[in-house]
């Protein structure tokens, strides 16, 4: 298992604000990684950290490499997005493939073209002509064109409709991802990419909370619908969290005992955006 | 196309018995190829190593193969597997208590098996 990402005591304070407080991690080949977090969470700074865009204190190895003085070897094996609906409004079509051309040693440019071929995206547009979802697939385009082992995406869909956001990550499953490369995830919208990601990452005012494969999560976290007469005897076994649906109580465990919980209702793996939920309120309390 | 997946099981699970049905209801014959890793997870938009799981749990029970290079295909006679398997659940773990019932209500055997007859007919042309 090649590790890209070691990360441990990394820290990062704004002020009197803690941006990072000492978040240990690491990243894995081949994995789907989602940094789940608020705003404000230290999700952002967590990922410029890792692309050598801030300063912090802790140790942070990226591809073997101190990405406070090797930022430059880094990003030959290292792509980044914010965004994936913002390029530059004057430059055509062309000119953005012609830039990325000369700027990043390991673009095929080939592959850029052959993408948009598919598209209704024109070389000879400006991209301030084409809509919100042709940006997304000119940016796809110059992404999946590099031969990067690590991709990092920053809230990548933000400000796409949800047929958009879905071409997105089909395209991307589809055309990019394979077990040689990994993806680095933050964004809001837990549930769409839940079934894609290996693992997860909570961070919460720049602590991690939670840090988990999908598989594990699975074992460790359990969701039990529960009749009102028994809603007391779930209490009493210190659940996570509790919540009223449908008038039945749901119950979420961590660590329970599997034959106790079997017997309040009925069990299943909790979705990640209410894991979410329940671990910051747990912190919070 | 979204697939209404469940909570209450894991969706590798759900894909192998999505699988199942299809071979079942004929939908995948013997020799055909599944879909690969590649494209299921990218239509619905699972992790990849999700659908291998679910496939690989097929080639466990022996109704899928892997061939080199070319992908996962339908093993000969996975249909005939499969109805056997059912077949012997049925017998084994539901017909003792139809059996238990029958003998309860005092049902006579001949007249079951005459109210039974036309649709039982039924259904087995419909196999044919």
């Amino acid at each position: 298992m090649t590790t890209l990402v070691k990360a441990s005591g990394l820290s990062k304070s704004y002020g009197t604000v803690k941006a990072l407080d000492q978040a240990s991690f690491e990243i894995h080949q081949g994995r789907i990684v989602g940094l789940i977090g608020p705003n404000g969470a230290g999700k952002t700074t967590a990922l410029k950290a890792v692309l050598g865009l801030t300063s912090f204190e802790g140790k942070l190895e990226v591809l073997g490499l101190d990405p406070r003085r090797e930022r430059h070897r880094i990003m030959q094996d290292v792509c980044f997005i914010a965004d994936v609906a913002v390029l530059p409004k004057w430059l055509r079509v062309r000119k953005a493939l012609d830039l990325v051309d000369r700027l990043h040693p390991r673009f095929e440019r080939s592959r850029a073209e052959d993408f948009l071929s598919r598209t209704t995206v024109r070389m000879d547009s400006k991209i301030g002509q084409l809509s919100k979802g042709m940006v997304t697939q000119l940016h796809l385009a110059l992404v999946m064109a590099i031969e990067a082992r690590l991709l990092v995406l920053d809230e990548p869909t933000l400000g796409l409709d949800i047929l958009f956001r879905k071409e997105f990550y089909k395209t991307l499953l589809n055309d990019y991802f394979d077990e040689n490369r990994t993806i680095l995830v933050t964004t809001h919208q837990v549930e769409e990419i839940e079934n894609i990601l290996t693992d997860v990452i909570f961070i919460d005012r720049g602590r991690l909370v939670l840090d988990e494969s999908m598989d594990s999560i699975a074992d460790r976290f359990v969701e039990v619908s529960v009749k009102p007469d028994r809603a007391e005897a779930a209490r009493q076994l210190g659940p996570l969290s509790e919540q009223e649906m449908f008038g039945r109580r749901v119950f979420l465990f961590e660590n329970g005992n599997a034959e106790q919980l079997r017997d309040l209702g009925e069990m299943r793996t909790p979705g990640i955006a209410d894991l979410f939920v329940a671990k910051i309120k747990e912190r919070s309390a | 196309m979204d697939p209404n997946w469940n909570d209450s099981q894991p969706i590798y699970r759900q894909l192998r018995d999505r699988v199942v049905e299809m071979i079942l209801e004929g939908i995948l014959g013997d020799g055909d190829a599944l879909p690969s890793v590649r494209s299921v997870a990218a239509e619905y938009r699972l992790n990849p190593l999700t659908v291998l799981k679910g496939y690989q749990e097929l080639v466990d029970e022996g109704l899928v193969e892997k061939r080199r290079g070319r992908g996962m295909f339908i093993m000969e006679g996975a249909k005939k597997a499969l109805l056997a398997g059912e077949r012997e659940l049925f017998l084994n773990e539901q017909w003792p208590s139809v059996v238990a019932t029958i003998r309860r209500l005092g049902l006579n055997l001949d007249d079951l098996v005459e109210i039974a007859r036309p649709e039982l007919e039924e259904t087995e042309g419909d196999e044919r």
